[in-house]
């Protein structure tokens, strides 16, 4: 639904001609996209910081599992129409429809979420080798633990990778937490019987929240994962 | 921007059509990264721009229609620009203003084998070996005719270094860096000195180290550090 429109049938006139909910939402965006572009920086800066391992520069395509992230993609993808097309029942009046359509969101929010904490979880315990021993660990930047260097008790290990991609694909994890569990206030409150079009806005702003969500994986995606095929 | 004479109903159904092909799009595109990813015919710089070409299109897609300020007021779009310039700003600031690796030309350790030679001028800890052991110079001087008298005429030209111990140059040039480390990478050979740790450029450095045992340039691991970046001389996999 256009501004006009919302503001013709549900929202109160405002000297924007936007209704403020939408408006001070875009604002919020326009923040998060600063808070994303630093974190997305920093990344790219410091990928090649990776860590060592007994003097050997650890291969992150060894640790990365692209088939399933690439699946977690298209599922965040999917989820992203299945947003618009509540938001647009939602408009049209169509509470069941609206009710599908943002289960089916939560559902597939979900599943990206699952995929998420797998991939984590496989990253910071690593891979079984041959012999059996644990190896291709992704972990933070740590100043701890025995060194691999003769003579030295304790060093920095640069994991620097490890901390820029856990802090910058964790935040985007959190948006999406907050997105599901903002979707399952709305899935919730729609059988309380009070849900009408006159929540369009705000079911319109939860979208825009989600669609932002899938713009930043949308980017994450290919700088964090697919360039570390590329070179 | 829609006009309101329009019926929102009909609109929305309109819309229905544009947000499946949209999302069969973005999927299809997905898809060919990850194809070009798995294929790897294309270079490098190429994979990159196309990567980076399809990013912004998918970007483009999403926040064009799904989130619908195709039809909204030019104000939400330049809401949302303000941001994402910020945030490209910081992008290219940050590239700006970011270090780069330190670049080690030489790194090289060898064993001092100079025999002590008579009538020689020799300066304050020069090492010399005679007879199978090491002596290091306790002053400037030149050399009498034999080894013995220049230890017992003198008295205090010549130092017995520790038994089993041989002494080793150490040279190395870095481009620039915070931080420099060697260490040993030798079974058996335990090293480990920190020969930097202020920022500097242009970093040439020699020194004389006693090791345990004799080793070459192979055995030694050298780590050059500039903010956040290090450089090694062992090679990545």
């Amino acid at each position: 639904m256009s501004d006009a429109h919302a503001l013709e049938h549900h929202e109160p006139v405002t000297s924007t001609g936007v209704p403020n909910k939408k408006i001070l939402m875009w604002a919020f965006l326009g923040s998060d996209c600063m808070f994303f572009g630093t974190l997305i920086s920093t990344h790219l800066i410091y990928r090649k910081i990776s860590a060592t391992v007994n003097g050997n520069y650890l291969d992150i395509r060894d640790i990365f599992d692209i088939e399933l992230t690439s699946f977690s993609t298209f599922i965040l993808l999917a989820s992203s129409l299945f947003m618009a097309l509540a938001v647009s029942a939602i408009h049209k009046g169509n509470l069941s429809s609206t009710r599908w359509m943002l289960l089916g969101t939560i559902i597939f929010g979900s599943i990206f979420l699952a995929c998420q904490v797998y991939e984590f979880t496989h990253f910071v315990h690593g891979k079984e080798n041959a012999s059996g021993d644990l190896e291709h660990q992704l972990t933070l930047s740590s100043y701890a633990g025995k060194s691999d260097e003769p003579g030295r008790d304790a060093e920095l290990k640069p994991h620097v990778f490890g901390s820029t991609f856990f802090v910058l694909t964790g935040t985007h994890g959190t948006h999406v937490a907050i997105g599901v569990f903002w979707l399952l206030g709305w899935l919730v409150y729609s059988f309380t019987g009070r849900m009408s079009k006159a929540d369009a806005m705000d079911i319109e702003c939860c979208g825009l929240y989600w669609h932002f969500v899938d713009i930043v994986w949308i980017i994450i995606f290919p700088v964090v994962y697919l360039m570390e095929y590329a070179f | 921007m829609s006009g309101h004479s329009e019926d929102p109903v009909a609109e929305e159904s309109k819309r229905f059509f544009t947000f499946f092909n949209l999302s069969m799009a973005l999927v299809a595109i997905t898809g060919l990264e990850i194809v070009i990813i798995y294929v790897q015919t294309l270079d490098g710089s190429t994979i990159i721009g196309t990567l980076f070409a399809t990013s912004i299109v998918k970007f483009i897609g999403v926040v064009w229609w799904f989130m619908h300020l195709r039809w909204d007021k030019i104000v939400n779009t330049v809401l949302f620009l303000l941001g994402l310039v910020i945030a490209l700003g910081t992008y290219f600031a940050v590239i700006y203003m970011a270090d780069t690796h330190p670049e080690i030309s030489k790194f090289e350790v060898s064993a001092i084998k100079d025999v002590w030679k008579a009538s020689q001028k020799y300066e304050k800890d020069d090492y010399v070996v005679h007879d199978g052991t090491y002596f290091v110079a306790n002053l400037k001087h030149e050399s009498p005719d034999t080894f013995s008298e220049s230890i017992d005429g003198s008295g205090d030209a010549w130092t017995k270094i520790e038994q089993n111990k041989v002494p080793h140059q150490f040279s190395w040039v870095v481009s620039h860096g915070d931080l420099i480390e060697i260490n040993s990478q030798k079974d058996g050979l335990s090293f480990f000195k920190r020969v930097l740790d202020t920022e500097q450029e242009d970093i040439s450095g020699e020194k004389v180290y006693l090791l345990d045992q004799e080793a070459s340039t192979e055995d030694f691991r050298i780590k050059a550090r500039s903010e956040s970046y290090w450089t090694e001389t062992v090679q990545r996999p």
